[in-house]
Protein backbone atom coordinates (compact mmCIF):
# COMPACT_ATOMS: atom_id res chain seq x y z
CA UNK A 1 0.00 0.00 0.00
CA UNK A 2 1.22 3.67 -0.82
CA UNK A 3 2.11 6.21 2.00
CA UNK A 4 -1.03 8.24 0.85
CA UNK A 5 -2.90 4.84 1.82
CA UNK A 6 -1.59 4.03 4.91
CA UNK A 7 -2.25 7.62 5.75
CA UNK A 8 -5.85 8.02 4.75
CA UNK A 9 -6.86 4.93 7.49
CA UNK A 10 -4.96 6.35 9.49
CA UNK A 11 -6.19 9.68 9.69
CA UNK A 12 -9.74 7.62 10.11
CA UNK A 13 -8.53 5.94 13.41
CA UNK A 14 -7.23 8.90 14.61
CA UNK A 15 -10.32 10.77 14.45
CA UNK A 16 -12.76 8.15 15.34
CA UNK A 17 -10.17 8.04 18.50
CA UNK A 18 -9.60 11.97 19.22
CA UNK A 19 -13.32 12.56 18.75
CA UNK A 20 -14.32 9.38 21.52
CA UNK A 21 -11.77 10.87 24.17
CA UNK A 22 -13.21 14.31 23.71
CA UNK A 23 -16.68 13.22 24.19
CA UNK A 24 -15.28 10.86 26.77
CA UNK A 25 -14.26 13.93 28.45
CA UNK A 26 -17.58 15.96 28.25
CA UNK A 27 -19.68 12.55 29.88
CA UNK A 28 -17.51 12.82 32.85
CA UNK A 29 -18.31 16.35 33.73
CA UNK A 30 -21.92 16.11 32.37
CA UNK A 31 -22.38 12.95 34.62
CA UNK A 32 -20.19 13.06 37.52
CA UNK A 33 -19.05 16.98 38.30
CA UNK A 34 -21.25 19.10 40.46
CA UNK A 35 -22.07 22.91 39.56
CA UNK A 36 -20.37 24.64 41.04
CA UNK A 37 -22.38 28.00 39.98
CA UNK A 38 -22.86 30.49 42.67
CA UNK A 39 -26.48 31.52 42.56
CA UNK A 40 -25.81 35.39 43.87
CA UNK A 41 -28.16 37.44 44.19
CA UNK A 42 -31.51 35.79 45.99
CA UNK A 43 -30.10 31.72 45.92
CA UNK A 44 -27.47 32.15 48.36
CA UNK A 45 -28.18 28.84 50.51
CA UNK A 46 -29.44 29.11 54.30
CA UNK A 47 -27.80 31.96 56.28
CA UNK A 48 -25.00 32.86 53.51
CA UNK A 49 -25.36 36.71 52.46
CA UNK A 50 -23.31 38.70 49.68
CA UNK A 51 -20.57 39.48 52.53
CA UNK A 52 -19.87 35.74 52.79
CA UNK A 53 -18.64 34.98 49.13
CA UNK A 54 -15.83 36.94 49.12
CA UNK A 55 -12.47 36.85 50.62
CA UNK A 56 -11.47 37.55 54.42
CA UNK A 57 -9.55 40.45 53.18
CA UNK A 58 -11.62 42.12 50.72
CA UNK A 59 -11.45 46.22 49.98
CA UNK A 60 -15.12 46.59 50.19
CA UNK A 61 -16.81 50.17 51.19
CA UNK A 62 -14.60 51.69 54.35
CA UNK A 63 -16.18 51.43 58.10
CA UNK A 64 -15.74 53.53 61.01
CA UNK A 65 -16.05 52.54 64.51
CA UNK A 66 -16.56 56.29 66.13
CA UNK A 67 -15.54 54.77 69.42
CA UNK A 68 -12.16 54.20 67.86
CA UNK A 69 -11.13 57.74 66.49
CA UNK A 70 -9.28 60.04 68.22
CA UNK A 71 -9.97 62.65 65.06
CA UNK A 72 -6.61 62.92 63.59
CA UNK A 73 -7.55 64.28 60.80
CA UNK A 74 -4.47 61.63 59.10
CA UNK A 75 -6.99 59.29 56.79
CA UNK A 76 -8.54 62.77 55.40
CA UNK A 77 -5.22 64.13 54.25
CA UNK A 78 -3.79 60.67 53.16
CA UNK A 79 -6.67 60.43 50.69
CA UNK A 80 -5.46 60.55 47.21
CA UNK A 81 -8.87 61.81 45.71
CA UNK A 82 -10.18 63.28 48.50
CA UNK A 83 -13.25 61.29 49.44
CA UNK A 84 -12.89 61.62 53.01
CA UNK A 85 -14.54 64.53 54.44
CA UNK A 86 -14.34 65.21 58.77
CA UNK A 87 -15.20 67.98 60.93
CA UNK A 88 -13.67 68.00 64.54
CA UNK A 89 -15.42 71.13 67.00
CA UNK A 90 -14.91 72.39 70.42
CA UNK A 91 -17.67 72.48 72.22
CA UNK A 92 -16.15 73.48 75.98
CA UNK A 93 -13.35 71.34 76.82
CA UNK A 94 -14.55 68.60 74.93
CA UNK A 95 -13.31 67.60 71.30
CA UNK A 96 -16.25 66.40 68.94
CA UNK A 97 -16.65 64.95 65.17
CA UNK A 98 -19.37 66.64 63.90
CA UNK A 99 -19.27 65.03 60.56
CA UNK A 100 -17.59 61.72 59.06
CA UNK A 101 -18.17 60.91 55.54
CA UNK A 102 -16.82 58.99 52.69
CA UNK A 103 -17.88 59.43 49.22
CA UNK A 104 -17.82 55.88 48.29
CA UNK A 105 -18.37 56.82 44.64
CA UNK A 106 -15.05 58.63 44.39
CA UNK A 107 -13.23 56.34 46.67
CA UNK A 108 -10.59 54.03 44.52
CA UNK A 109 -9.99 51.42 47.63
CA UNK A 110 -6.14 52.27 47.71
CA UNK A 111 -6.43 51.64 51.85
CA UNK A 112 -3.91 54.65 52.21
CA UNK A 113 -6.50 55.92 54.98
CA UNK A 114 -6.59 52.04 56.67
CA UNK A 115 -3.09 52.00 57.00
CA UNK A 116 -2.60 55.47 58.62
CA UNK A 117 -4.96 55.37 60.94
CA UNK A 118 -3.52 54.97 64.79
CA UNK A 119 -6.06 53.47 66.25
CA UNK A 120 -7.97 51.12 63.14
CA UNK A 121 -11.23 53.39 63.47
CA UNK A 122 -11.47 53.10 59.73
CA UNK A 123 -11.55 50.14 58.21
CA UNK A 124 -12.52 47.71 54.91
CA UNK A 125 -15.77 46.11 55.44
CA UNK A 126 -17.02 43.12 52.54
CA UNK A 127 -19.81 45.25 51.40
CA UNK A 128 -19.71 45.72 48.11
CA UNK A 129 -23.05 46.24 46.56
CA UNK A 130 -23.34 49.73 45.93
CA UNK A 131 -26.10 49.83 43.14
CA UNK A 132 -28.17 52.94 44.27
CA UNK A 133 -30.35 55.54 41.49
CA UNK A 134 -28.42 58.63 42.86
CA UNK A 135 -25.16 58.84 43.35
CA UNK A 136 -25.55 61.00 46.27
CA UNK A 137 -26.64 57.95 47.75
CA UNK A 138 -23.14 56.65 47.83
CA UNK A 139 -21.84 59.70 49.87
CA UNK A 140 -22.08 57.61 53.34
CA UNK A 141 -22.88 60.04 56.48
CA UNK A 142 -21.31 57.73 59.01
CA UNK A 143 -22.46 60.03 62.18
CA UNK A 144 -25.64 61.29 62.55
CA UNK A 145 -24.92 63.23 65.61
CA UNK A 146 -21.75 64.24 67.18
CA UNK A 147 -19.56 62.10 69.09
CA UNK A 148 -17.09 62.75 71.49
CA UNK A 149 -13.35 61.72 70.40
CA UNK A 150 -11.94 58.95 71.52
CA UNK A 151 -9.04 59.48 73.94
CA UNK A 152 -6.93 56.48 74.52
CA UNK A 153 -4.65 57.81 76.75
CA UNK A 154 -7.20 59.82 78.80
CA UNK A 155 -8.53 56.61 79.63
CA UNK A 156 -5.79 54.95 80.86
CA UNK A 157 -5.15 57.79 83.34
CA UNK A 158 -8.49 57.02 85.06
CA UNK A 159 -8.25 53.33 85.57
CA UNK B 1 -54.46 2.87 4.17
CA UNK B 2 -52.28 1.67 6.97
CA UNK B 3 -52.06 5.46 8.31
CA UNK B 4 -53.05 7.77 10.97
CA UNK B 5 -55.28 9.56 7.41
CA UNK B 6 -56.66 6.47 6.67
CA UNK B 7 -57.44 5.22 9.95
CA UNK B 8 -59.09 8.54 10.80
CA UNK B 9 -61.12 8.50 6.92
CA UNK B 10 -62.31 5.29 8.14
CA UNK B 11 -63.74 6.30 11.43
CA UNK B 12 -65.19 9.81 9.39
CA UNK B 13 -67.12 7.40 7.11
CA UNK B 14 -68.19 5.07 9.49
CA UNK B 15 -69.32 7.88 11.90
CA UNK B 16 -70.86 9.64 9.08
CA UNK B 17 -71.97 7.36 6.24
CA UNK B 18 -70.16 7.46 3.03
CA UNK B 19 -71.55 9.91 0.33
CA UNK B 20 -69.91 11.71 -2.98
CA UNK B 21 -70.36 15.11 -1.34
CA UNK B 22 -68.41 14.50 2.03
CA UNK B 23 -65.73 11.99 0.28
CA UNK B 24 -63.75 14.82 -0.02
CA UNK B 25 -63.80 16.51 3.18
CA UNK B 26 -62.88 13.89 4.87
CA UNK B 27 -59.98 12.90 3.25
CA UNK B 28 -59.00 16.60 3.78
CA UNK B 29 -59.73 15.84 7.33
CA UNK B 30 -57.63 13.00 7.77
CA UNK B 31 -54.51 14.65 6.31
CA UNK B 32 -54.81 17.86 8.00
CA UNK B 33 -55.87 16.58 11.51
CA UNK B 34 -52.75 14.78 12.19
CA UNK B 35 -50.87 16.94 10.28
CA UNK B 36 -51.60 19.89 13.05
CA UNK B 37 -51.24 17.77 15.61
CA UNK B 38 -47.53 16.70 14.43
CA UNK B 39 -47.22 20.62 13.72
CA UNK B 40 -47.54 21.18 17.59
CA UNK B 41 -45.79 17.81 18.77
CA UNK B 42 -43.04 18.85 16.65
CA UNK B 43 -43.08 22.46 18.04
CA UNK B 44 -43.14 21.36 21.71
CA UNK B 45 -40.40 18.93 21.29
CA UNK B 46 -38.38 21.55 19.60
CA UNK B 47 -38.84 23.73 21.67
CA UNK B 48 -38.05 21.39 24.78
CA UNK B 49 -35.23 20.32 22.50
CA UNK B 50 -33.17 24.09 23.47
CA UNK B 51 -34.23 23.78 26.73
CA UNK B 52 -32.25 20.44 27.30
CA UNK B 53 -29.30 21.32 25.09
CA UNK B 54 -28.67 24.96 27.34
CA UNK B 55 -29.37 22.22 30.32
CA UNK B 56 -26.98 19.82 29.29
CA UNK B 57 -24.47 22.09 28.12
CA UNK B 58 -24.86 23.53 31.17
CA UNK B 59 -23.86 20.17 32.77
CA UNK B 60 -21.22 19.75 30.75
CA UNK B 61 -19.77 23.00 31.91
CA UNK B 62 -20.25 22.71 35.61
CA UNK B 63 -22.84 24.95 35.64
CA UNK B 64 -26.85 25.40 36.48
CA UNK B 65 -28.31 26.37 33.29
CA UNK B 66 -32.02 28.16 33.03
CA UNK B 67 -33.56 26.97 36.58
CA UNK B 68 -35.61 30.08 37.07
CA UNK B 69 -39.40 29.13 35.16
CA UNK B 70 -41.10 26.95 36.73
CA UNK B 71 -39.77 23.47 38.02
CA UNK B 72 -36.20 23.35 37.19
CA UNK B 73 -36.63 25.92 34.48
CA UNK B 74 -38.76 23.81 32.40
CA UNK B 75 -41.07 26.49 30.51
CA UNK B 76 -37.88 28.84 29.80
CA UNK B 77 -38.54 27.82 26.14
CA UNK B 78 -42.13 29.41 26.62
CA UNK B 79 -41.13 32.01 28.24
CA UNK B 80 -38.09 32.97 25.18
CA UNK B 81 -40.94 32.22 22.60
CA UNK B 82 -43.01 35.00 24.00
CA UNK B 83 -40.03 37.23 23.88
CA UNK B 84 -39.72 36.63 20.17
CA UNK B 85 -43.08 37.30 19.98
CA UNK B 86 -42.46 40.55 21.29
CA UNK B 87 -39.59 42.07 19.78
CA UNK B 88 -39.32 44.51 17.21
CA UNK B 89 -39.86 42.80 13.38
CA UNK B 90 -36.93 44.55 11.55
CA UNK B 91 -36.95 44.38 7.90
CA UNK B 92 -33.79 46.21 6.11
CA UNK B 93 -34.22 48.51 4.02
CA UNK B 94 -32.24 47.43 1.24
CA UNK B 95 -33.61 43.46 1.37
CA UNK B 96 -35.73 41.67 -1.03
CA UNK B 97 -38.54 41.77 0.99
CA UNK B 98 -41.07 39.69 -0.31
CA UNK B 99 -37.99 36.50 -0.54
CA UNK B 100 -37.06 38.08 3.22
CA UNK B 101 -40.45 36.95 4.12
CA UNK B 102 -40.77 33.61 2.49
CA UNK B 103 -37.53 32.44 3.42
CA UNK B 104 -38.37 31.24 7.31
CA UNK B 105 -41.03 29.40 6.16
CA UNK B 106 -39.73 27.25 3.54
CA UNK B 107 -36.78 26.78 5.85
CA UNK B 108 -39.65 25.35 8.35
CA UNK B 109 -42.18 23.58 6.21
CA UNK B 110 -39.08 21.57 5.15
CA UNK B 111 -38.05 20.54 8.36
CA UNK B 112 -41.92 19.60 9.10
CA UNK B 113 -42.35 17.89 6.17
CA UNK B 114 -40.10 15.10 6.03
CA UNK B 115 -42.30 14.40 9.56
CA UNK B 116 -45.15 13.25 7.60
CA UNK B 117 -43.67 10.23 6.94
CA UNK B 118 -41.53 9.74 10.31
CA UNK B 119 -43.31 6.68 12.01
CA UNK B 120 -44.23 7.40 15.29
CA UNK B 121 -44.25 4.38 16.66
CA UNK B 122 -47.65 2.12 16.35
CA UNK B 123 -49.91 3.07 13.82
CA UNK B 124 -49.22 6.97 14.30
CA UNK B 125 -47.47 8.06 10.89
CA UNK B 126 -49.44 10.66 9.08
CA UNK B 127 -48.95 9.20 5.35
CA UNK B 128 -47.28 5.80 5.13
CA UNK B 129 -46.04 6.69 1.63
CA UNK B 130 -44.68 4.22 -0.73
CA UNK B 131 -41.24 6.07 -1.43
CA UNK B 132 -41.12 7.11 2.09
CA UNK B 133 -37.09 7.30 2.64
CA UNK B 134 -36.77 8.93 -0.59
CA UNK B 135 -39.52 11.46 -0.03
CA UNK B 136 -37.69 12.43 3.20
CA UNK B 137 -34.12 12.99 1.49
CA UNK B 138 -35.73 15.20 -1.14
CA UNK B 139 -38.02 17.12 1.65
CA UNK B 140 -34.67 17.66 3.39
CA UNK B 141 -32.59 19.30 0.46
CA UNK B 142 -35.42 21.55 -0.10
CA UNK B 143 -34.05 23.17 2.92
CA UNK B 144 -31.54 24.71 1.23
CA UNK B 145 -33.52 26.60 -1.14
CA UNK B 146 -34.56 28.76 2.31
CA UNK B 147 -31.15 29.21 3.86
CA UNK B 148 -30.29 30.28 0.10
CA UNK B 149 -33.34 32.92 -0.19
CA UNK B 150 -32.52 34.16 3.35
CA UNK B 151 -29.07 34.64 2.50
CA UNK B 152 -29.23 36.30 -0.76
CA UNK B 153 -32.67 38.62 0.28
CA UNK B 154 -31.01 39.98 3.54
CA UNK B 155 -28.27 41.65 1.07
CA UNK B 156 -25.59 41.03 3.46
CA UNK B 157 -22.34 39.60 3.08
CA UNK B 158 -22.08 37.55 6.02
CA UNK B 159 -25.94 36.50 5.53
CA UNK B 160 -24.83 35.41 1.68
CA UNK B 161 -21.54 33.69 2.92
CA UNK B 162 -23.86 31.90 5.26
CA UNK B 163 -26.09 30.96 2.84
CA UNK B 164 -23.35 29.86 0.14
CA UNK B 165 -21.55 27.24 2.80
CA UNK B 166 -24.95 25.83 3.68
CA UNK B 167 -25.86 25.04 0.20
CA UNK B 168 -22.23 23.95 -0.54
CA UNK B 169 -22.64 21.84 2.67
CA UNK B 170 -26.25 20.07 2.56
CA UNK B 171 -25.87 19.30 -1.09
CA UNK B 172 -22.52 17.69 -0.54
CA UNK B 173 -23.65 15.61 2.30
CA UNK B 174 -27.01 14.56 0.98
CA UNK B 175 -25.15 12.17 -0.93
CA UNK B 176 -23.50 9.80 2.05
CA UNK B 177 -26.64 10.47 4.31
CA UNK B 178 -28.52 8.98 0.60
CA UNK B 179 -25.85 6.11 -0.06
CA UNK B 180 -26.42 5.22 4.03
CA UNK B 181 -30.10 5.07 3.97
CA UNK B 182 -30.30 2.98 1.04
CA UNK B 183 -28.37 0.28 2.45
CA UNK B 184 -31.16 -0.25 4.60
CA UNK B 185 -33.10 -0.24 1.81
CA UNK B 186 -31.46 -3.26 0.01
CA UNK B 187 -32.48 -4.92 3.47
CA UNK B 188 -35.91 -4.05 3.85
CA UNK B 189 -36.53 -4.38 0.09
CA UNK B 190 -38.88 -1.27 0.49
CA UNK B 191 -38.78 2.53 0.52
CA UNK B 192 -42.00 2.37 3.07
CA UNK B 193 -41.34 4.02 6.37
CA UNK B 194 -43.26 1.94 8.36
CA UNK B 195 -42.82 -1.48 6.59
CA UNK B 196 -38.50 -0.52 7.12
CA UNK B 197 -39.91 -0.68 10.86
CA UNK B 198 -42.05 -3.83 10.90
CA UNK B 199 -39.23 -5.56 9.53
CA UNK B 200 -36.50 -4.96 12.32
CA UNK B 201 -37.80 -6.62 15.75
CA UNK B 202 -37.90 -4.82 19.25
CA UNK B 203 -34.42 -6.10 20.62
CA UNK B 204 -30.71 -5.24 19.77
CA UNK B 205 -30.09 -7.73 17.28
CA UNK B 206 -32.78 -7.63 15.35
CA UNK B 207 -32.29 -3.65 14.72
CA UNK B 208 -30.65 -2.85 11.21
CA UNK B 209 -27.80 -1.20 12.72
CA UNK B 210 -26.74 -4.84 13.67
CA UNK B 211 -27.70 -6.86 10.46
CA UNK B 212 -23.89 -6.41 9.28
CA UNK B 213 -20.91 -4.38 9.84
CA UNK B 214 -21.18 -2.28 7.07
CA UNK B 215 -24.73 -1.45 8.27
CA UNK B 216 -23.04 0.13 11.71
CA UNK B 217 -20.58 1.84 9.59
CA UNK B 218 -23.53 3.11 7.64
CA UNK B 219 -25.45 4.32 10.72
CA UNK B 220 -22.60 6.34 12.03
CA UNK B 221 -22.07 7.84 8.90
CA UNK B 222 -25.98 9.09 8.39
CA UNK B 223 -25.52 10.67 11.83
CA UNK B 224 -22.33 12.49 11.39
CA UNK B 225 -24.18 13.61 8.27
CA UNK B 226 -27.35 14.55 9.31
CA UNK B 227 -25.14 16.52 12.20
CA UNK B 228 -23.71 18.87 8.55
CA UNK B 229 -27.02 18.61 7.05
CA UNK B 230 -29.36 20.34 10.24
CA UNK B 231 -26.12 22.97 10.58
CA UNK B 232 -24.90 21.55 13.92
CA UNK B 233 -21.56 21.88 15.42
CA UNK B 234 -19.07 20.36 14.39
CA UNK B 235 -20.53 21.27 11.28
CA UNK B 236 -22.08 24.77 11.82
CA UNK B 237 -20.20 26.61 9.15
CA UNK B 238 -23.71 28.35 7.78
CA UNK B 239 -23.88 30.08 10.89
CA UNK B 240 -20.22 29.68 12.50
CA UNK B 241 -20.47 32.61 15.04
CA UNK B 242 -16.60 33.57 15.36
CA UNK B 243 -16.51 34.04 11.24
CA UNK B 244 -19.69 35.04 9.45
CA UNK B 245 -21.76 37.15 12.64
CA UNK B 246 -24.96 34.54 12.43
CA UNK B 247 -24.69 33.15 9.57
CA UNK B 248 -28.04 33.15 6.79
CA UNK B 249 -30.15 34.57 9.46
CA UNK B 250 -27.88 37.63 10.56
CA UNK B 251 -30.70 40.05 9.39
CA UNK B 252 -33.52 38.50 10.62
CA UNK B 253 -35.40 39.53 14.38
CA UNK B 254 -37.85 38.71 15.98
CA UNK B 255 -40.25 35.63 15.17
CA UNK B 256 -38.84 35.37 11.64
CA UNK B 257 -35.45 34.31 14.14
CA UNK B 258 -38.24 32.38 16.29
CA UNK B 259 -39.01 30.57 12.78
CA UNK B 260 -35.57 29.74 11.74
CA UNK B 261 -34.68 28.89 15.79
CA UNK B 262 -37.48 26.60 15.57
CA UNK B 263 -36.70 24.74 12.79
CA UNK B 264 -33.18 24.15 13.58
CA UNK B 265 -34.28 22.21 16.67
CA UNK B 266 -36.74 20.59 14.92
CA UNK B 267 -34.27 19.18 12.50
CA UNK B 268 -32.50 17.77 15.14
CA UNK B 269 -35.64 15.78 16.24
CA UNK B 270 -36.66 14.43 12.69
CA UNK B 271 -32.92 13.20 12.05
CA UNK B 272 -32.71 11.71 14.84
CA UNK B 273 -36.14 10.10 14.59
CA UNK B 274 -34.85 9.25 10.63
CA UNK B 275 -32.03 7.47 12.34
CA UNK B 276 -33.77 5.71 15.49
CA UNK B 277 -36.69 4.20 12.64
CA UNK B 278 -33.96 3.30 10.08
CA UNK B 279 -31.41 1.61 11.87
CA UNK B 280 -32.78 1.47 16.07
CA UNK B 281 -35.96 -0.66 14.91
CA UNK B 282 -38.06 2.78 15.96
CA UNK B 283 -40.86 1.77 17.80
CA UNK B 284 -41.07 -1.99 17.10
CA UNK B 285 -42.15 -3.96 20.23
CA UNK B 286 -42.77 -7.64 17.89
CA UNK B 287 -46.33 -6.65 17.86
CA UNK B 288 -48.35 -5.91 14.71
CA UNK B 289 -48.73 -2.38 14.60
CA UNK B 290 -52.40 -1.96 13.54
CA UNK B 291 -53.83 -4.76 15.57
CA UNK B 292 -52.99 -4.71 18.83
CA UNK B 293 -54.35 -2.88 21.70
CA UNK B 294 -54.15 1.37 22.25
CA UNK B 295 -52.35 0.55 25.29
CA UNK B 296 -49.29 -1.48 23.06
CA UNK B 297 -49.65 0.96 21.21
CA UNK B 298 -48.58 4.02 23.04
CA UNK B 299 -45.95 1.46 24.21
CA UNK B 300 -44.80 1.52 20.68
CA UNK B 301 -44.54 5.53 20.67
CA UNK B 302 -43.05 5.43 24.33
CA UNK B 303 -40.13 3.37 22.80
CA UNK B 304 -39.78 5.33 19.69
CA UNK B 305 -39.58 8.48 21.57
CA UNK B 306 -36.74 7.12 24.37
CA UNK B 307 -34.79 6.15 21.13
CA UNK B 308 -35.35 9.96 19.77
CA UNK B 309 -34.17 11.32 22.46
CA UNK B 310 -31.36 9.63 23.37
CA UNK B 311 -29.61 10.39 19.71
CA UNK B 312 -31.00 14.06 20.06
CA UNK B 313 -29.18 13.88 23.79
CA UNK B 314 -26.29 12.45 21.90
CA UNK B 315 -26.28 15.43 19.42
CA UNK B 316 -26.84 17.74 22.05
CA UNK B 317 -23.34 16.19 23.75
CA UNK B 318 -21.12 16.44 20.08
CA UNK B 319 -21.83 19.97 20.09
CA UNK B 320 -20.43 20.60 23.09
CA UNK B 321 -17.51 18.26 22.77
CA UNK B 322 -16.35 19.52 19.96
CA UNK B 323 -14.72 22.29 17.94
CA UNK B 324 -15.36 23.47 14.58
CA UNK B 325 -13.68 21.82 11.74
CA UNK B 326 -12.02 24.22 9.09
CA UNK B 327 -14.22 24.35 6.23
CA UNK B 328 -11.54 22.87 3.76
CA UNK B 329 -11.00 19.71 6.25
CA UNK B 330 -15.42 19.70 5.93
CA UNK B 331 -15.12 19.49 2.43
CA UNK B 332 -12.41 16.37 2.39
CA UNK B 333 -14.29 14.65 5.35
CA UNK B 334 -17.01 14.88 3.20
CA UNK B 335 -16.16 13.73 -0.47
CA UNK B 336 -12.67 12.33 0.60
CA UNK B 337 -13.86 9.77 3.39
CA UNK B 338 -17.56 9.80 3.42
CA UNK B 339 -18.83 9.14 0.32
CA UNK B 340 -16.28 6.35 -0.50
CA UNK B 341 -17.15 4.75 2.69
CA UNK B 342 -21.07 4.95 2.37
CA UNK B 343 -20.53 3.58 -1.49
CA UNK B 344 -18.81 1.10 -0.49
CA UNK B 345 -20.98 -0.03 2.77
CA UNK B 346 -23.49 0.06 -0.38
CA UNK B 347 -21.75 -2.12 -1.91
CA UNK B 348 -20.71 -4.76 0.49
CA UNK B 349 -24.21 -4.96 1.84
CA UNK B 350 -25.32 -6.20 -1.20
CA UNK B 351 -22.53 -8.58 -1.74
CA UNK B 352 -23.75 -10.12 2.15
CA UNK B 353 -26.69 -10.10 1.68
CA UNK B 354 -26.03 -12.54 -1.75
CA UNK B 355 -23.17 -14.88 0.15
CA UNK B 356 -25.56 -15.00 3.16
CA UNK B 357 -28.92 -15.23 1.67
CA UNK B 358 -30.43 -12.18 2.89
CA UNK B 359 -29.56 -12.97 6.78
CA UNK B 360 -28.00 -10.53 9.33
CA UNK B 361 -24.96 -11.74 11.28
CA UNK B 362 -27.07 -12.22 14.50
CA UNK B 363 -29.90 -14.60 12.06
CA UNK B 364 -29.21 -17.35 14.08
CA UNK B 365 -30.49 -15.52 17.32
CA UNK B 366 -33.32 -13.71 15.91
CA UNK B 367 -34.54 -16.28 14.39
Amino acid sequence: MTNEGVRYFKNIREAILTTAKGMKITLKYWVKEPAITIEYPDRLGKGRTAEDLVSERYRGFLKLDPSKCIGCLQCMRACPIDCILIKVEKIGEERYLTRFDVDQSKCMYCGLCVEVCPTGAITFSKRFEGACYDIGELCIKHLQEPVSVARPKAKKKEE
Amino acid sequence: MHSLAGIIYDFLVARFGRSDLLDPLFGLAGYLIPCFVVLGVVSTISGLLTYFERKVSADIQNRIGPNRVGPYGIFQFVVDGIKLFLKEDIIPDAADKFLFRLAPYIVFSSTILAAIVIPFGGPFIIADLNIGLIFIIVVSSLVVVGFLMSGWASNNKWALLGGIRSAAQIISYEIPAAFSLLTVVLIAGTFSMQEIVMKQGPWPWNWFLFHNPFTFIAFFIFVISGLAEINRLPFDFPEAESELVSGYNTEYSGMRFGVFFLAEFANIFVSASIAAAVFLGGGNIGLDPYKSGIVYQLLMVLVFFAKVLTLCLVTIWVRWSLPRLRIDQMMSMCWKYFIPISFSCLGLTAVWLLIFNGNGIFWRISG
